[in-house]
């Protein structure tokens, strides 16, 4: 299917969400849904940008803030708030379904491949591997995030041991 | 025989352990009786003693007792027997006589009766005895056989034994005579030996007896006599030697007793010299009042009365003041027999006796189981105390009275009397002197007289009062002095005084005159405060106006905030409801979105479904950038709202302030007002105040014209004062002596009200005055 589109309009679309007065895009095809913020139960010992866990009928699947992730400037939570269910793939091909918490969603955008931009390459040491690249909008620039890789492998080890606890109840 | 009569049956018993005694001569006439039978009996010593014993024979008493007596005193035997006594009286007592005759020299000089009491059933038998004798039923003597009896048993020792040795011999001679007719002479012999031999120790039996009994009676008689010695054999153990030691052991009891009563007679001989030779008259009387001791000083003291007592007692006389009654003194109450009988303790009394002033002193004495034996009784002659007490007496009531030119008579007086009248006399000298002094002195006073002063020599309260005296005349006379300078000096001032009260009367018509005007300005303010008052009440009713008003303007501003209210009300709900608009655009972007996300899923197929939720995404887009607008401007509506809201409040707020201001300028409006109406009462009071004082300067105005008058005429009393304080003489000053008198002769106007015409006078006073 992403190879057809791929091949056929050379074109993709992306959901855009802010965080932080700034703009980021994921893939459409890898949203499952989009939800409004509810609280969550908190799962402790957990990482700090680990909210907890969503009961997203009958499953549960983890919910993880952006902001605390990318070490951003913590806000609270408003009306806007939005919760993103995303459907990534493990590094076994495995896909495990997660929300990401974002202070709002903007639009759906038909991106063409080739406008998308490389990410700048800052040195090996920094870790931007979740960056698929950047796209510039009407004078905004939007960051492609690869949702498959926002999380640390191991982190994904944690975050699915929890989701498989959530499962398995 | 003698018969005393009467008799009564009234019994006088003896008290025991009495023993009466008497002597009598050898014809029973007494010599001595003891106070006890005097007492008994109920005559007087003198009565008894010289008459004969058978005064108190009682007629109911046998004669042939007494005959019985005298026959065995004749035979200078004792004599025993239970008697009946008669007393004075006529009452009768019984006694135990016992007479026994005494010896002088181994003759019989009198005779002595010792009378014991009788036991009661002795005394009946001898009544009873009596009677029958005296009913002739009985003798007191046995008669017939009876008396041959007691003869017979009466025959003396020695007969007796002769007899009965006779009887004996008469068989034994017999006997002899029929041995000597049968010549049986061996027994002959042995019978004339035992014969011989038993009438020798017959007749030394009876020798020795005789003997015995001889010196035994010799001895008792020589114990009768008062010889207690007696040469008695006291060595013999049979009963003559008992016999001899009863004797011998009475005889040294006898000598005791009598070394005994010899001892206590030599003490009440020493206590009697001693009372004899006392300073104070003693007299001492028995039981039954008779004088029984007088010593020296009582001798002496009647000796002197002794005259002047024979006026009233006329048979007084000191010589045969011992043994005679103290019914002597019947005129002296405290010696009357009922008030001795009667007294019980030492009672001292103060009588006169024949123009002598007695003090006498009565004791009864007391034997010691408190029988009555007699009475002390000390005379002290006080009529020469009691004489200097009335001269003293007098003296001193004269005193009392003022009477000082008395004194005591010297002339009969002497030692401590003497030094004592001198005393006194010396003592009233003082008195009189001093007041004689003080008298002239106050007298000198009376007459203005101040120059004289006490100078005779006192000594304490009287020099005192002798220096407060002329102390006091001292002060007196300065004192004159003083007042004469300050009435000159009250007569200078009281002139000053006059034209000072002219000049004060002027003053006082010019402040009248200042007064009036005051009165007037007064009226005006008056006036003034009165409209001020009015204008302040209308004032008062613009300002309660005023007051209403802005009250109304805060309640048209509490409506205007609760329309504020209401539209910040409505206004927020619009905000709410555009929130619902707004929450329901972002859920409908939320479901266009998952379409779109839903769509982008289906690919090709999903296109145009695709596009319409992105219209539909753009409408709730528009929506909620509406939604956003509106609440926009109804957040900007409720700002202002509450702005305004805060803008009337503070209206509200400035409305309520100004209408308490308004009541405050109300208040204060009315407190002027009420101010004013005081301030013109005030004012009228002041007025009020003014025209009195108006009026009290007018009287002062007359006041003062008087006291210029009244300071003349005080001039003129000064001047008379100064006249009047010319009587007292005084030294060291001669009275001044300027003319006052003519002065206030001058003066007849000094009465008149008139200021000008005082103030003239006293001008010409004023002048005198310089000249003088």
């Amino acid at each position: 299917m992403k190879v057809d589109a791929v091949n056929s309009k050379q074109i993709e679309q992306f959901l855009t969400f802010e965080l932080a007065n700034e703009v980021y895009g994921v893939e459409i095809l890898k949203v499952q849904e989009i939800r409004g913020w509810e609280p969550v139960r908190v799962i402790p010992n957990t990482p700090s940008f680990i909210k907890g866990v969503l009961n997203l009928r009958g499953s549960v699947i983890p919910i993880v803030d952006l902001r605390e992730r990318f070490s951003l400037e913590h806000s609270d939570y408003t009306q806007k708030t939005v919760v993103i269910v995303l459907c990534i793939k493990h590094r076994r091909n495995e896909s495990f379904v997660m929300g990401i918490v974002a202070d709002a969603v903007s639009d759906v955008l038909d991106i063409k491949i080739d406008d998308i931009k490389k990410a700048p390459n800052f040195g090996t040491q920094l870790d931007t591997r979740y960056m698929r690249g950047m796209h510039v909008y009407k004078q905004n620039m939007i960051m492609l995030l690869d949702v498959d890789k926002l999380l640390n492998p191991d982190e994904v080890d944690d975050i699915e041991a929890i989701s498989d606890i959530g499962s398995f109840e | 025989m003698k018969i005393n009569m009467p008799i009564t049956n009234n019994e006088v018993v003896m008290k025991p352990n009495t023993i009466l005694v008497t002597r009598t001569d050898l014809k029973g006439i007494i010599t001595f009786a003891n106070d006890a039978f005097v007492e008994i009996s109920g005559y007087t010593r003198e009565e008894l003693v010289g008459s004969s014993h058978n005064v108190v024979r009682h007629p109911e008493m046998p004669s042939a007792a007494f005959e019985d007596m005298w026959r065995a005193l004749k035979q200078n035997r004792p004599w025993q027997g239970l008697v009946k006594n008669r007393t004075k009286s006529g009452d009768f007592y019984w006694v135990n006589a016992n007479a026994m005759p005494l010896f002088e020299n181994n003759t019989v000089k009198g005779y002595l009766s010792v009378r014991l009491t009788p036991s009661r059933a002795e005394i009946d038998a001898a009544n009873q005895l009596y009677r029958k004798v005296n009913a002739k039923e009985t003798t007191l003597h046995p008669t017939g056989l009876a008396a041959a009896r007691k003869v017979l048993s009466e025959i003396s020792m020695g007969k007796k034994i002769a007899i009965s040795a006779v009887l004996l011999m008469l068989p034994n001679i017999l006997l002899l005579r029929d041995l000597i007719a049968n010549e049986n002479y061996p027994l002959i012999g042995a019978f004339a030996f035992s014969t011989l031999i038993a009438c020798w120790i017959l007749a030394h039996i009876t020798n020795t007896t005789k003997r015995f009994f001889t010196s035994a009676v010799h001895e008792l008689f020589r114990l009768s006599v008062n010889e207690f010695s007696p040469p008695l054999n006291l060595t013999r153990n049979d009963q003559f030697g008992d016999l001899f030691r009863g004797i011998y052991v009475a005889g040294v009891k006898l000598g005791d007793d009598i070394a005994q009563a010899k001892q206590a007679n030599s003490n009440s001989l020493r206590i009697i010299q001693g009372l004899k030779y006392a300073e104070c008259s003693i007299l001492i009387t028995n039981a039954n009042a008779e004088i029984i001791f007088v010593n020296q000083a009582a001798e002496q003291l009647f000796l002197r009365a002794q005259q002047d007592i024979q006026n009233v007692i006329p048979h007084f006389d000191v010589q045969k003041l011992l043994g005679s009654s103290i019914d002597l003194f019947h005129s002296v109450p405290a010696l009357q027999k009922s008030a001795l009988d009667t007294l019980h303790d030492s009672k001292t009394s103060q009588f006169d006796l024949a123009g002598h002033t007695m003090q006498l002193t009565v004791k009864p004495v007391f034997e010691t189981n408190g029988e009555r034996i007699g009475y002390v009784a000390e005379w002290l002659d006080r009529t020469v105390e009691v004489k200097i007490e009335s001269e003293i007496e007098h003296l001193v009531s004269a005193i009392k009275q003022g009477d000082l030119g008395k004194r005591i008579d010297l002339s009969d007086k002497n030692g401590f009397m003497k030094s004592l009248s001198i005393n006194i006399n010396d003592l009233t000298d003082v008195i009189e002197n001093v007041f004689t002094d003080i008298n002239h002195i106050i007298k000198k006073l009376a007459e203005g007289d101040l120059t004289n002063s006490i100078h005779s020599d006192y000594q304490g309260i009287y020099a005192q009062c002798k220096d407060n005296m002329n102390d006091a005349i001292f002060k007196i006379s300065e004192f004159i002095l003083q007042i004469r300078e300050a009435a000159d000096f009250v007569n200078t001032s009281s002139q000053e005084m006059a034209s000072g009260n002219n000049n004060l009367s002027n003053r006082v018509e010019q402040q009248a005159a200042s007064l009036e005007e005051t009165a007037a300005s007064m009226q005006e303010l008056s006036s003034i405060v009165v409209s001020n008052a009015q204008n302040t009440q209308n004032a008062t009713v613009v300002v309660k106006s005023a007051a209403q008003l802005a009250e109304k303007g805060g309640e048209v501003v509490k409506s205007a905030i609760a329309a504020m209210q209401a539209i910040n009300e409505s206004s927020n709900r619009i905000a709410e409801i555009i929130g619902v608009i707004d929450e329901i655009a972002f859920q409908t972007n939320l479901l266009a979105l998952n379409a779109s996300v839903e769509a982008a899923r289906a690919g090709e197929q999903g296109r145009g479904f695709s596009v319409v939720a992105t219209e539909v995404r753009n409408l709730a887009q528009r929506s909620a950038t509406a939604a956003k607008q509106s609440n926009e401007l109804i957040q900007n509506s409720v700002q202002e709202v509450r702005s305004g809201t805060a803008f009337v409040n503070e209206t509200g707020a400035a409305l309520i302030e100004i209408v308490d201001s308004i009541i405050h300028v109300g208040t204060i409006v009315g407190h002027i007002t009420t101010a004013s109406n005081e301030q013109s009462s005030g004012i009228n009071q002041v007025n009020q105040a003014v025209s009195q004082m108006d009026d009290i300067t007018q009287q002062n105005a007359a006041l003062a014209e008087e006291a210029a008058a009244g300071s003349m005429a005080m001039s003129e009393q000064s001047a008379k004062m100064t006249h009047l304080l010319n009587f007292f003489k005084v030294n060291g000053k001669s009275p001044t002596t300027h003319a006052p008198s003519s002065l206030a002769a001058s003066k007849p106007a000094a009465n008149t009200p008139s200021a000008a015409k005082s103030k003239k006078v006293v001008n010409a006073h004023f002048d005198e005055w310089e000249e003088f």
